[in-house]
């Protein structure tokens, strides 16, 4: 070996010796000596290839939970479309509730079994028939106005046309009795095709835009006092002696899923206290929701009373506070089949505080 | 080393090292690839073994000041493996890529032999297994990655014609 490369040996032998020396002597140094010096080297040269790291392990973290959040974030939205119905389903019971409680008595609850089918696109098939007292020509109401009236009964079910169906005719009066004449549907092109006309009304009888057209009770069939409709304008047409308004129907066509069968001697016995016409029309939507809120309170207490966890003394003390419940008029014929403490879809009406 | 050469000896060993701190993380296996490893062992074979030892020793202690408990095994280990792979320069490194390999998974493992015997980290048992199973893994993985990185950086480590 030539000296220079020896040399050069030496060289690197020492500088090794050397770095073993010095790694040896890191491992053995002292807490307060290695500490210091780990720190310095961890905030000067290390700091920036730290930061690094965070952020990788962070991307690797957000990477590895991506799925779990889309997962989350599916479900979140699934419930909150689930809650939009559930709010619909209980708002819309809590006026069925109402209107059962406005009514009294002589009516039958039912629910709209199926939707509209090919060729039966304005008859609904409803829970209840001739077993509940329901008779062919019932009228068929909501809380926001008259749906239709029942066709046939069977003893468990019965077919009712819509407002909507060509055959449907209801006597109508504006609500000053200024004005008369016969609602039908209007037969025109979607979607005027879900709008309502009302013919033969007197060229004297001059109705606004706005104006609430009720049933005036004349027939027999529908008893005098159920919203049909708002008008919207005046229709033009051939008949020169009469005038025929375009309505906007009380009840939407979405809206009926839950509806109440008038029986007979309810409707000889007429509503017009049900639905108060006029400027009134929308309080006494709102005083029936609020009446349907009051039942629901009502039941709730009764329920809580129920409750096998209550002791008998703290019964008999929320007996002592509370009301006593409505009791059942004997001319009752029917119970709703389906109220807000037994439906899921709606809140548990303990969650309303009276 | 001509000044050419020593940077791109340079840039290979910062890329390297930063790939040790951002993909090493993203990847998060248990048997990860030690870049500080391939970065040492690269640099090694182009110095003299003298420095090759005091680049592993500076390695090893800012490696190992994240680790205070252990802080210096790192550095003897760098330092060790440094040293011997300059030392070894002429045997491995040939144009073969098993000799490479080779490389690469020898001073993996003799660096986690040094820095867990130096360490005095857990019992028998655990070193046994830690140097019998795990680290014979991480070789293998450290190895595999040394090949590619070796492959990809070729045009950066490539000595210029004298």
């Amino acid at each position: 070996m030539p000296p220079a490369a020896r040399a050069f040996s030496r060289r690197d032998t020492v500088l090794f010796v050397s770095c073993i020396v010095v790694a040896f002597a890191a491992i053995q140094l002292p807490e307060r000596v290695r500490d210091p010096f780990a720190s310095t080297l961890r905030r000067s040269v290390l700091a920036p290839l730290v930061a690094l790291q965070s952020n990788a392990e962070q991307s690797r973290r957000s990477w590895l939970t991506r799925e779990q959040r889309e997962a989350q974030r599916d479900s979140i939205a699934l419930r909150a479309m689930a809650l939009d119905a559930t709010l619909a389903d209980n708002n819309r019971l809590r006026k069925i509730l109402g209107l059962g409680e406005s009514l009294k008595w002589g009516f039958v609850p039912a629910e709209v079994l199926q939707g509209r089918g090919v060729g039966e696109e304005y008859t609904v098939t409803l829970s209840a028939g001739s077993r509940a007292g329901i008779v062919p020509f019932s009228p068929v109401v909501a809380p926001e106005g008259l749906v239709g009236m029942v066709k046939s009964v069977d003893p468990t079910m019965s077919i009712a046309i819509a407002w909507a169906h060509p055959d449907f005719r209801v006597s109508a009066m504006s609500v000053d009795s200024g004005a008369f004449g016969i609602v039908g549907a209007h037969l025109g092109n979607e979607p005027e095709r879900y709008l309502l006309e009302m013919r033969g009304v007197t060229m004297r009888s001059n109705l606004k835009p706005g104006a609430l057209i009720v049933s005036s009770g004349l027939g027999g069939t529908f008893p005098r006092g159920i919203p049909v409709g708002t008008v919207i304008a005046e229709m033009k047409t051939s008949e020169l002696w009469a005038r025929t308004y375009l309505l906007r129907p009380a009840v939407a066509p979405s809206d009926v899923s839950d509806v109440m069968v008038l029986l007979p001697a309810r409707a000889k016995a007429g509503v017009q206290q049900i639905w108060k016409s006029g400027p009134y029309a929308d309080s006494a939507v709102k005083a029936i929701a609020a009446a349907g809120d009051s039942l629901s309170r009502l039941q709730a207490r009764k329920d809580s009373l129920a409750a096998p966890r209550d002791t008998s003394v703290r019964r008999d003390s929320v007996r002592a506070v509370t009301p006593p419940l409505v009791a059942p008029s004997p001319q009752h014929e029917a119970k709703p089949a389906r109220t807000p403490s037994t439906t899921p879809a709606v809140p548990a009406p303990t969650t309303t505080t009276p | 080393m001509r000044p050419t050469d020593f940077f791109r000896t340079l840039i290979a060993f910062i890329i390297l090292v930063l790939l040790h701190y951002t993909l090493r993380p993203l990847l998060g296996w248990r048997a990860a690839p030690d870049f500080l490893v391939i970065a040492t062992l690269l640099v090694a074979i182009r110095v003299r073994p003298g420095v090759a030892a005091l680049i592993g020793l500076c390695v090893g202690l800012v490696a190992d000041s994240v680790d205070v408990h252990v802080f210096g095994a790192g550095a003897l280990a760098m330092c060790a493996i440094g040293f011997t792979a300059s030392w070894l320069k002429a045997v491995f490194f040939a144009d073969d890529v098993l000799l490479n390999a080779l490389f690469f998974f020898l001073g993996k493992w003799a660096f986690d032999v040094i820095f867990v015997l130096a360490g005095h980290r857990g019992d028998v048992g655990q070193v046994a297994i830690q140097l019998f199973v795990w680290s014979p893994l991480t070789a293998a993985v450290t190895a595999l990655f040394g090949l590619v990185t070796l492959l990809i950086l070729r045009p950066v480590l490539r000595a210029s014609p004298s």
